[in-house]
């Protein structure tokens, strides 16, 4: 019983029972098997792209052109399809493009050794702009979504969405990796501690290039996603997400200073800010107040983790005095 | 005995600083054998070669009679050589047995093992007779802990000769014993042992041998149940102290600091004393003993918990070294580099940023009033340079520090801190910081110099006072000090 | 080989990125004039300066926070946070004039919560502004909804989009102006400018020598809050409205211009002069396209590659140095020498 207390994810775990009870006495549908569903339908694009996030932000790094990637994605997809191709060759398509963002963000950071932040930023605007630009004021409607996604959209399994599950597959695959593959240990060892990552042998651009690229490609699969589930691409789609993926990934235990969190802990998060977006409408507080809830807990999120794990010790002088 | 590590006339320059000239040791299978010496010995320079940092310019290093020919620190460990420092680099998120094989996690294929890990890394502690659990991760891990933990790693790799550099500073009495009993059963196992460090009442208990440096030389090797404690601080001190430094006699006027029962947890305790005008008040002691930081918290850099500071018979306020700067305190720190300049930042800058107020009209800054005050300095202190423009990193060390010189005594303070004023400075460029630093004293300044370099406390100053782990242990006047009082005070050795 | 590197070193001492930035102003000018002849008219220099008018204004600061070391995400956001609260204020009935107080006051309060939490908290300005960028676009759409609020006062709407008589220049132009001059004095000529160098370079050493410099980055970021609430104003008026959607996506603009100035990412390098060019370069650019007919978001895509390209540029140079010294340093050779023992 001590050690599940002590994994990372149990309090966010406590703290999303906490939201979905407040969110149910508000609202008593939330209760229900499809206020449930309504949750885990709701979070599934975030909780996917926070997976995605996860292998970035625990090597100390941060990715924000996810959002563009996944937006234009999606649109590559439905473009392609509502061309008459097969849905493996759209998604072929989505997930390319996404791998090519990927290795390109990857060699930056990686190789150039620049900043994460800049790097990222700059692609996420120029794969918005350049987004914008071909799609122009075209869009993707629901009769040009290939009929396998918009089916997986109204699908559930055990009750539970289809696109949830999607993005829970994704999760363990991932998750697993991250946990039983040396090289994915290492992606924590480099964020735990860079220069005695490099000391020990780590081949750190290596891993780190891999890490972007895979990121990317796993924002790219979620093209196919984010258009199942809104039915329509444009060239808005994926616009701000990344806001709310980075709070998903905080606020599930990923730290922002790197070496610690989990996928599973993403996913939680992701779930967590949706029940709070629930939670409110429950209460009567507008739903304007969205944005102002996502980035007052990335803030909390993030100080409480600065309180919580001093990481450097002051230097000990004295010697300790000894109680036997 | 098998001769495991033979090092034969080590030389090793940077830029005009010899760290290293002509330095040997001879390491044994089954001994622990004990390197001593002060700073600035070399002692630091020969390990970083052993574990691969640096490259010797000369002299020759075998393992086990091959030549040892070694480029960044996987090299080393792969031959054999494992370095333990006194803060060890953990990674805090991963688990102890993670740590111990980092980068080399065991596994079939690309899947790690963890059950096999755990295992292993299990029996290591178990060998080492430290029952630690890998599982859990190295966050929140005691020093002492993190050793253990280093240590593995080194036994993990097959490591034959294992440096400990430093370890028992952080380190509690029952921690220490701990550790001294690990260091033997290793030693029963074959492999030979390293021990680095300033506490002679420890070498003299757990080590067989002890091997000397002086100036970057080895002046003495001997079996230490042939020596005693003095010997071995003669032959650290060496040289007469009285020849080197031309002290200029100065009139000692009023108290300009008073100090009284400064403490701050864990780092020092019930510090007082005080400066007079005139003064130069030098303070001792080993690496680590906390002076660097009792002197911070008086500028105000570093907070402290409880005590006072006075300063011209006014409290000085706590933690605002602008404040401190503002009535007439100038500070020198000990890390030029990274503390006293800024490098990328032309000589003119530097000697500045400390006058900008007073250099401006208007709020803009005078660039010709700037140049002037910058161009006076250079020339008293006789600074070497190109164009006054240059960075600072162009300078040599010497030069650097003449910078920082600059940058402090034209705010015209009333006491100026020093902390290790000559370090990795060449000998030349020493007298002349020492001859000033005694001129201004004749001139009224009150001075407060942390040095680990006896010969330069002892020569300079007219009162020594020596810390140990955080506590004030001896008061001496420039009569009563001795290189052996201030040795043994600073080691404990009584 | 050997007149390409001797070439590159010359150059290398001589252009300075901001320099470059200017000869790349006039080019593009010169490109932009050659492609349409309306380019140079002073009615399209007008619109140029209108469309980065507020760009500049915020880069300003912006050009401070960054060779200090920092950086701010919110930026934008806090602009449209202040002018959403004077359309409040003034819909609620208020003065436009207290509106406009009220609104800067708020984005100076927004500044202050960054500076709070990053110098007295500790924590990255990068997150930290991540975090305050979504807080201060949601307070934006808590105060407006979905509603811009249109009714401007005319004599202030019309300011908005006319120019000062017998020029073509906006009026905004008497905020911007005497903005860049102070900013460019004080960065380069007063002790608060030499701070911020100095802070960029080591906030350690920066201590050491007396600067209060948590504080001191405390109030870069009140400034910065501050002058996006200026920027609002100049934003409402020229739009002559108040949306919760403002401003989206300037603080890349503002970032990416900076940055494309010559300022260095790590801190503690940098000039105003850059920055100036650099924003007129973005300027022109958008002009230049909007000519060609591009859309508007293609200047997103150019301000990404351009950001991209600041920050790889000085990297690759780098780099390409580094190899250099390598290959003229002798090799170091092994250990064992015949020196006896």
């Amino acid at each position: 019983m001590r050690k599940l207390i002590s994994i990372r994810e149990f309090p966010i775990f406590v703290v999303f029972v906490l939201f979905y009870l407040t969110a149910g006495l508000g609202n008593h549908q939330i209760f229900t098997t499809s206020g449930l569903h309504d949750i885990l339908f709701g979070s599934a694009i975030v909780a996917l792209l926070a997976v995605a996030e996860t292998l970035i932000i625990v090597m100390k790094h941060i990715d924000l052109s996810i959002g563009s990637v996944i937006g234009f994605s999606s649109y590559l997809i439905g473009k392609n399809a509502s061309e008459g191709h097969g849905l493996f060759f759209c998604m072929s398509i989505g997930v390319g493009l996404g791998l090519l963002v990927g290795a390109l963000n990857g060699l930056l950071v990686a190789y150039f050794r620049l900043p994460s932040l800049v790097v990222t930023l700059g692609t996420l605007y120029l794969v918005r702009g350049y987004f914008s630009q071909v799609v122009g004021g075209d869009f993707i409607n629901s009769g040009q979504v290939p009929k396998l996604l918009t089916s997986m959209a109204t699908h559930t399994f055990v009750k539970v969405p289809l696109l949830f599950i999607v993005s829970l597959i994704v999760a363990l695959i991932v998750g697993l990796y991250m946990r039983n593959m040396r090289s994915g240990r290492d992606l924590y060892a480099i964020g735990s501690n860079h220069s005695a990552a490099l000391l020990a042998g780590i081949n750190v651009a290596h891993r780190t290039f891999w890490a972007f690229t895979a990121a990317g490609g796993i924002a790219g699969f979620a093209g196919a996603v984010l258009l199942a589930r809104y039915g329509q691409a444009q060239a808005n789609s994926g616009l701000g997400i990344e806001l709310n993926v980075v709070a998903a990934c905080v606020v599930g235990g990923v730290a922002i200073a790197g070496g610690v969190g989990t996928v599973y802990g993403a996913i939680i998060g992701a779930i967590l800010l949706q029940t709070i977006v629930l939670a409110l409408g429950a209460l009567g507080v507008s739903q304007f107040w969205q944005g102002v809830v996502n980035g007052a807990l990335l803030i909390a999120a993030i100080s409480l983790d600065k309180i919580l794990s001093m990481r450097s010790v002051r230097t000990q002088i004295m010697r300790k005095v000894q109680h036997d | 005995m098998q001769e495991v590590l033979q090092i034969a006339g080590a030389a090793k320059r940077f830029g005009g600083v010899h760290a290293l000239i002509d330095a040997n040791l001879t390491l044994y299978a089954g001994e622990i054998h004990a390197l001593l010496g002060e700073n600035g010995a070399g002692k630091s320079t020969l390990l970083k070669s052993l574990a691969g940092v640096h490259q010797l310019d000369a002299g020759s290093i075998r393992l086990f009679g091959r030549d040892f020919n070694v480029s960044g620190t996987r090299g080393s460990q792969d031959q054999g050589i494992a370095v333990i420092y006194q803060e060890p680099s953990l990674f805090p998120d991963l688990t102890l047995a993670e740590n111990v094989f980092v980068g080399r996690q065991l596994g079939k294929g690309l899947k790690v093992d963890w059950r096999e890990m755990n295992r292993r890394a299990g029996e290591l502690f178990v060998r080492l007779g430290v029952p630690l659990d890998p599982s859990r991760r190295a966050r929140g891990l005691s020093i002492a802990d993190q050793q253990i933990v280093e240590i593995a790693k080194a036994l993990s790799l097959n490591a034959k000769v294992i440096v400990m550099d430093e370890p028992t500073a952080a380190l509690s009495g029952s921690e220490t014993e701990r550790l001294f009993g690990v260091a033997r059963s290793l030693r029963n196992e074959g492999a030979a042992l390293v021990f680095v460090s300033h506490r002679l009442d420890e070498v003299m208990e757990l080590c067989h041998r002890v091997t000397v440096l002086r100036d970057g030389a080895t002046v003495a090797t001997a079996a230490i149940s042939e020596v005693d404690i003095d010997q071995i601080v003669k032959w650290m001190v060496g040289r007469e102290v009285s020849e080197l430094f031309p002290k200029v006699a100065s009139n000692i006027g009023e108290t300009i600091l008073k100090v009284e029962g400064l403490s701050r947890e864990g780092q020092f305790d019930d510090i007082s004393f005080d400066v007079k005008s005139g003064e130069i008040v030098g303070v001792a002691g080993l690496v680590g003993s906390g002076r660097s930081e009792v002197v911070r918290a008086i500028f105000g850099v570093d907070k402290y918990d409880s005590g006072s500071v006075e300063f011209l018979g006014e409290k000085l306020k706590r933690n605002s070294p602008g404040e401190a700067m503002q009535r007439g305190i100038a500070f020198v720190p000990e890390d030029r580099r990274q503390q006293g300049l800024f490098m990328p930042i032309s000589i003119l800058k530097n000697i500045s940023i400390t006058m900008l107020k007073t250099l401006s009209n208007f709020g803009l800054v005078s660039r010709s009033q700037e140049l002037a005050e910058g161009e006076e300095w250079s020339r008293k202190l006789q600074i070497k340079f190109n164009s006054i423009n240059d960075s600072v990193d162009r300078l040599s060390g010497g030069n650097q520090q003449k910078v920082v010189l600059a940058k402090w005594l034209s705010t015209r303070p009333r006491l100026l801190i020093i902390d290790e004023p000559t370090r990795g400075i060449d000998v030349g460029t020493k007298s002349e910081v020492h001859r000033f630093i005694s001129e201004q004293a004749s001139r009224g300044l009150g001075i407060l110099m942390i040095s680990s370099e006896l010969p330069e406390v002892l020569g300079m100053a007219d009162k020594v006072l020596v810390m140990r782990e955080g506590r004030l242990v001896g008061r001496f006047s420039a009569k009563d000090a001795t290189p052996e009082n201030v040795i043994a005070a600073a080691s404990g050795a009584n | 080989m050997i007149s390409v590197k001797n070439n590159l070193k010359q150059l290398n001492q001589n252009l300075t990125w901001d320099k470059g930035v200017g000869i790349l102003l006039v080019l593009t000018v010169i490109f932009g004039w050659v492609m349409t002849p309306d380019f140079a008219s002073t009615s399209n220099l007008g619109f140029v300066l209108q469309d980065i008018g507020e760009i500049l204004i915020i880069a300003l600061p912006m050009t401070f926070l960054i060779i200090a070391g920092e950086i701010d995400l919110s930026v934008a956001s806090t602009l449209s946070l202040a002018s959403s609260t004077m359309g409040y204020a003034y819909r609620s009935g208020l003065g436009f004039g207290i509106a406009v107080f009220i609104g800067i006051l708020v984005s100076i309060l927004c500044g202050a919560i960054n500076g709070f939490l990053v110098n007295y908290l500790g924590l990255q300005s990068l997150a930290v502004t991540i975090g305050t960028m979504g807080l201060f676009r949601g307070l934006c759409f808590v105060l407006l909804g979905n509603q811009p609020v249109n009714q401007l006062p005319d004599f202030w709407a019309n300011l908005g989009s006319e120019s000062i008589p017998h020029t073509f220049l906006p009026w905004s132009v008497v905020i911007i102006i005497p903005s860049v001059i102070i900013a460019w004095v004080v960065l380069h000529r007063t002790r608060v400018g030499r701070w911020t160098f100095v802070t960029g370079i080591s906030a350690e050493a920066a201590r050491f020598s007396g600067i209060p410099d948590k504080r001191f980055k405390f109030w870069l970021f009140v400034a910065t809050g501050f002058m996006s609430g200026v920027a609002a104003f100049v934003y409402t008026l020229r739009f002559a409205s108040a949306s919760p959607d403002s401003a989206t996506g300037y603080e890349l603009s503002v970032i990416a211009a900076v940055l494309f100035g010559g300022v260095s990412i790590a801190g503690g390098f940098g000039t105003m002069w850059g920055v100036l060019f650099s924003v007129l370069e973005l300027g022109a650019i958008r002009s230049v396209l909007q000519l060609i007919n591009f859309t508007a978001n293609a200047l997103q895509m150019v301000s990404g590659a351009l950001l991209l390209f600041s920050v790889a540029l000085p990297r690759v140079i780098e780099m390409l140095k580094t190899r250099r010294e390598a290959r003229v340093k002798p090799s170091v050779t092994s250990l064992t020498s015949s020196r006896s023992v």
